[in-house]
């Protein structure tokens, strides 16, 4: 179905700029970690987005009937079958194999051409007589006359199929943004979603953290260049797990004279040997003696946010839980503090020590297993 | 490091993301979330003076339920139960690892 140049070129500009950096949120939510805190620039999209010189010299040959684990002439409700299979075996969520994401895009790509007729029909046409790796060479200009739908598959999915599907169905031929300015469209620029991992200590004093990300770029040629960004992020004090950070204006660029879109950045803790996070509140295991939970003491505990005296009260036992209220995370309102009481016995190495257990053993009516008995 | 080269953003829970801006960062329509939203599917969703709230969680279980929807054609009721799960299964596996199980 013949359609207008400039709609192709618009519908590829979307998906090849902002799709791939759309990205960073969905292979870093594996905690592949596309976005870190760090003090030296990474090189994040790299799996994904490989150097555009190779991509001119050598583009390998996909079959996606192989992929799919399909015949060339398999029906369309064979194909689908067939990918839910895959797309149960390789779901990022549950699947134990150690390539599970690769493969499952490679799934999609897969699915993403076979399923759609006219995408399956270009596809047959191109690929007769090559085997999978081979060297691929599309003729130029050859997909005058087709329409690309996205079909079902969204930007920043479609921004993990390889450049053997960029390449046939996805080419820019040159669009820029004097083209949309041009043209009239405006469009706002989409929001990008990053993960960022920081020390639980930040949030008691808030940080200035700097981070790099790797974003594809067009450049004016219409090929993909890697543009590394980096930026110095000021985290509030306070922030929990799970929360964004909204950087106006630091997402896509728009279209045209379109606003860009901005930057998400869902914070993360890095795991911490003594403390965990749930929400709002910390918890901490306390080890204390066994005079200290019979008589009750005054204990010091170090924080992140400086050291604090904690009345344990008499009669505490080991596995229980003291909650000091606002002494948790310093948000709006603040998280509690839950302090994990551990008792933790002397050892009976010394003759003195052995000694006062033989008495306490001697003196004290103390069976812990009475009630078992009863 | 200069101080104006620091940028500061604000706290999403604080501003929170629209219907709209959840549906184009999972590329659904916005009557596909609105639907889904009344239908109870999201139970984590509020509504403040007639605006829907959404949080970072809110957007990760609406691309996950359009996944299942797209690649399964799963019904949307069996899309959020299978979302529970794995939210149930996102907690856990937070849990061991903050353990240091995992």
């Amino acid at each position: 179905m013949p359609i207008h140049r400039k709609v192709v070129l618009a519908a590829c500009f979307h998906r090849r700029t902002v799709g791939s950096v759309n990205d960073t949120w969905r292979a870093s939510s594996d905690f592949k970690g596309l976005i870190h805190t760090v003090t030296a620039p990474i090189s994040p999209l790299d799996e994904i987005t490989p150097n555009p010189t190779e991509r001119r010299s050598r583009l390998e040959f996909k079959d996606y009937y192989q992929t799919l684990g399909v015949a060339r002439d398999a029906t369309a409700e064979d194909i689908k079958k067939s990918f839910r299979k895959l797309a149960r075996k390789y779901h990022p969520d549950v699947s134990k194999e150690p390539d599970a994401v690769t493969r499952m895009q490679a799934v999609n790509e897969a699915y993403a051409v076979l399923s759609d007729p006219e995408k399956r029909a270009a596809y047959d046409q191109l690929g007769q007589g090559y085997q999978p790796g081979q060297d691929f060479r599309p003729p130029p200009d050859w997909d005058a006359g087709f329409e690309f739908s996205g079909h079902g598959f969204s930007t920043a999915e479609a921004a993990d199929f390889s450049d053997f599907f960029a390449e046939l169905f996805g080419r820019m031929g040159g669009a820029h943004h004097a083209d949309f300015r041009a043209a009239g469209i405006h469009v706002p620029g989409e929001d990008h979603h990053a993960k960022i991992l920081l020390e639980l200590e930040d949030t008691f004093h808030g940080a200035t953290r700097q981070i790099s990300l790797q974003i594809p770029r067009l450049d004016t040629n219409g090929r993909v260049a890697l543009e590394t960004r980096t930026l110095n992020v000021q985290i509030p004090k306070g922030v929990r797990e799970g929360q964004m950070i909204r950087l106006a204006g630091q997402g896509a660029p728009g279209r045209g004279e379109g606003r860009p879109g901005d930057l998400l950045l869902e914070i993360h803790f890095k795991p911490h040997p003594r403390f965990r996070v749930d929400g709002r509140d910390l918890h901490l295991t306390v080890p204390v003696t066994p005079w200290e939970a019979a008589l009750g003491a005054a204990v010091t505990v170090e924080l992140p946010g400086g050291a604090l005296k904690v009345r344990i009260p008499e009669g505490s036992q080991g596995g229980q839980q003291l909650r000091v209220r606002g002494k948790g995370l310093p948000a709006d309102p603040p998280g509690d503090l839950l302090l994990h009481i551990k008792v933790v016995l002397p050892p009976a190495t010394t003759p003195k020590a052995r000694e006062l257990y033989e008495t306490m053993a001697r003196e004290l009516a103390f069976d812990p297993r009475a009630e078992r008995r009863t | 490091m200069r101080e104006d080269d620091i940028l500061s953003g604000s706290l999403l829970e604080e501003t929170w993301l629209t219907l709209e801006q959840v549906a184009a960062a999972c590329a659904v329509e916005p009557e596909w979330l609105a639907r889904h939203l009344d239908d109870g599917l999201f139970p984590h969703v509020a509504a403040v003076a007639g605006t829907w709230r959404f949080s970072s969680a809110n957007l990760a279980r609406a691309r996950r339920m359009r996944q299942l929807e797209r690649d399964f054609d799963a019904v949307p009721e069996l899309a959020a139960l299978v979302a529970d799960l794995l939210e149930e299964l996102d907690e856990l596996r937070v849990r061991l690892r903050q353990a240091g199980l995992s």
